[in-house]
């Protein structure tokens, strides 16, 4: 909400009471007055994960076989009720090298999700967990459209391909608009966040989610390091 | 029995079904424990498997290269794969096979090392790469999906496993010899049949794990592999070990493919080499070289696939050489489809059928010198986690000449992989 909307300048000077009535219930009311919260903070991540190798026992011809290693990320969102967002988000996870990228991706519910192929090869996405069960089938690079699901209940999903038993990806459906991905040191800035009271969570992997209660204030930086 | 071991088979998967998704995410965490990284990243290894539970009803004697009396056969099995890559250059792996044999038979648990393989990859474009070991054949396009878990069905293809009556421990003597040979009869006593199977061969057994060493590449969407190892396609399980066998007697194969894209994937196939095993040679008539008795074999693949859909198609001309006998030849082909319904649901169709040349009957006319069949398998499989899954296959085989006009087989398996 733009609060110089309510009071055009047409209208003139409104009476100073009412302007500080005003800004006083503006600051009162979490979530309505545009986002400005930032918190700071580290999470502890757990020790670097051992590239897989990719299987090529019945492929003669094989090209490189050396995986990146994925460092370990964890994603710090802000819990709450928030609004659903006017149109529907969308992000990217790609296949490239044989490798999903990101190997992790938060989004908000609702968020559509498109899997381009940049391999030269088929690829074949799927997922058997709860929040969303879909299996894409067989589609190779500059398939049009581009094969998306829309991950509208959150939750953790599991992605994985068919074709090639090494590749993993986990995308995590949010109920929030607020989160952010740590960098692999576990250091992260979560800005223009709305004031007030919130549950902010760590999620470092499927079993382990970290949580502190914060309370933010209008253009506050808060200091968050999780044990 | 039958019962008793099928409701084993479903009791397990039912309890995997509802232990699954707690145990997947172990299972995960268990597959990056089983990953190791030495040499800063540079030598990595990873350790996988699989268990499989299998049941067979059948009517005897026992169809393809199953080995078993009566009716009903289980055999559960464990395999463990282990995969190393040495920078971008150095691949090997390895698999190791728990079970009651490398056909599914009645003996008791056996440890055995199936594969062993190294393979140099000089650069980068993929254009050579050098293999030596005991690995599956480059012939075709079913040994990408002979394992378990790839394999929509429990079998494989009539090409890969339908004896025929050759025998490769001694040469049949004559044509009229070969027609009685040409297939196990029913209503033996069952160490008569074990013995009588044992002495045949098929076209090709099974993923044909022989030793020996291979190049292999592609130049863009030609793709070729060429593999010189100590035994023939047809050659059985006990053939393969080079430490056993030797190389004294090689089999050349090869295959050609040609991808025009993702979806297309053709290919040609030859193959050639001595069948008979090493204790024939006393049978084989004074003067004639044990390697000049051979299988040759052309063969020509199609697969197609595009989002669900799955189709293999595999067409080989086999011709023995025999003493005494001569050449007989031999087509074998089969046609298969999988298509996924659902997500976790998918159901696979496959036709396939063995004709044989005719040779003499010994009374003026000639005569198919095997049992001529088809066989259409069916099998529906559901995926209960990417780590489980349970396939039940149906297959009715009829035979022009054969024991049975028509038989009929059930068989299920379940696969855990980790």
């Amino acid at each position: 909400m733009n609060p110089s909307a309510q009071h055009p300048r047409s209208q003139g000077r409104a009476p100073a009471t009412i302007r500080s009535m005003i800004f006083l219930i503006l600051l009162l009311t979490p979530g309505m007055l545009k986002a400005q919260a930032v918190i700071e903070g580290h999470v502890p991540l757990p020790k670097t994960r051992t590239a897989p190798v990719v299987n090529k026992r019945y492929e003669i011809v094989t090209q490189g076989g050396v995986l990146s290693t994925n460092p370990p990320l964890a994603v710090v969102y802000l819990e709450g009720v928030f609004p659903a967002p006017a149109t529907p988000p969308v992000a990217q996870l790609i296949q490239k090298d044989l490798t999903f990228v990101p190997s992790l991706l938060p989004v908000q519910v609702g968020t559509k999700v498109e899997f381009p192929n940049l391999d030269d090869t088929y690829h074949n996405i799927f997922s058997y967990s709860l929040p969303k069960r879909f299996d894409l089938g067989r589609y190779r690079a500059n398939e049009t459209p581009v094969p998306s699901q829309v991950f509208d209940v959150p939750g953790l999903i599991t992605l994985r391909c068919d074709i090639h038993e090494h590749m993993r990806a986990l995308i995590l459906v949010l109920a929030t608009p607020y989160f952010v991905m740590t960098d692999t040191d576990g250091h992260f800035r979560l800005a223009g966040l709305p004031a007030g009271r919130y549950v902010l969570k760590a999620w470092v992997d499927s079993k382990t989610t970290l949580e502190r209660p914060v309370e933010l204030t209008v253009d506050g930086v808060l200091r968050v390091d999780f044990p | 029995m039958k019962l008793r071991r099928i409701t084993i088979i479903c009791f397990v998967a039912a309890v995997a079904t509802a232990a699954g998704w707690a145990a997947d995410d172990w299972l995960d965490r268990v597959d990056e424990a089983l990953n190791v990284s030495v040499l800063q990243d540079s030598l990595r290894a990873r350790l996988s498997g699989s268990v499989a539970l299998e049941g067979y009803h059948f009517q005897p004697p026992a169809p393809g290269l199953i080995n078993a009396p009566g009716n009903d056969l289980f055999n559960p099995r464990l395999v463990v794969f282990l995969d190393a890559q040495y920078q971008s250059n150095l691949y090997a792996f390895a698999q190791a096979r728990v079970d009651r044999g490398f056909d599914p038979g009645a003996g008791g648990a056996r440890l055995r090392l199936d594969e062993y393989a190294l393979r140099f990859t000089p650069a980068d474009n993929a254009r050579f790469n050098l293999q030596i070991g005991k690995f599956a054949t480059a012939v075709g396009n079913w040994v990408p999906r002979h394992g378990s878990w790839e394999n929509p069905f429990v079998t494989a293809p009539l090409p890969y496993e339908n004896l025929t009556g050759v025998w490769d421990i001694e040469p049949v003597p004559s044509d009229l010899v070969l027609l009685q040979w040409s297939h196990v009869r029913p209503g033996l006593p069952a160490r008569v049949t074990a013995v009588e199977k044992q002495r045949r061969v098929p076209v090709i057994w099974g993923p044909a794990y022989a030793s020996g060493a291979a190049l292999s590449g592609a130049f863009n969407r030609i793709r070729y592999a060429l593999e010189v190892k100590n035994a023939s396609l047809s050659s059985r399980p006990e053939a393969w070990d080079a430490v056993l066998v030797g190389l004294r007697h090689p089999t050349f194969s090869g295959r050609l493919g040609y991808a025009p894209d993702e979806r297309w994937n053709l290919g040609l196939s030859a193959s050639t080499g001595p069948y008979l095993r090493p204790l024939a040679a006393p049978t084989i008539a004074a003067g004639r070289r044990f390697d000049a008795y051979r299988e040759t074999v052309i063969g020509q693949d199609i697969s197609y696939a595009w989002h669900h859909l799955q189709v293999w198609t595999e067409f080989y001309e086999a011709r023995f050489t025999i003493p005494r006998v001569g050449n007989v030849d031999t087509f074998a082909w089969y046609t298969e489809a999988k298509y996924k319904f659902t997500p976790q649901f998918f159901g696979a169709v496959r036709w396939n059928q063995q004709l044989f040349a005719a040779v003499s009957d010994g009374a003026g006319g000639r005569a198919p010198w095997g049992a001529e069949l088809w066989r259409i398998d069916l099998a529906p499989g559901y995926r209960f986690t990417p780590h489980t899954q349970i396939k039940l296959q149906y297959s009715l085989q009829h035979e022009e000449n054969g024991p049975h006009r028509f038989a009929h087989t059930l068989a299920t398996q379940f696969v855990l992989r980790f």
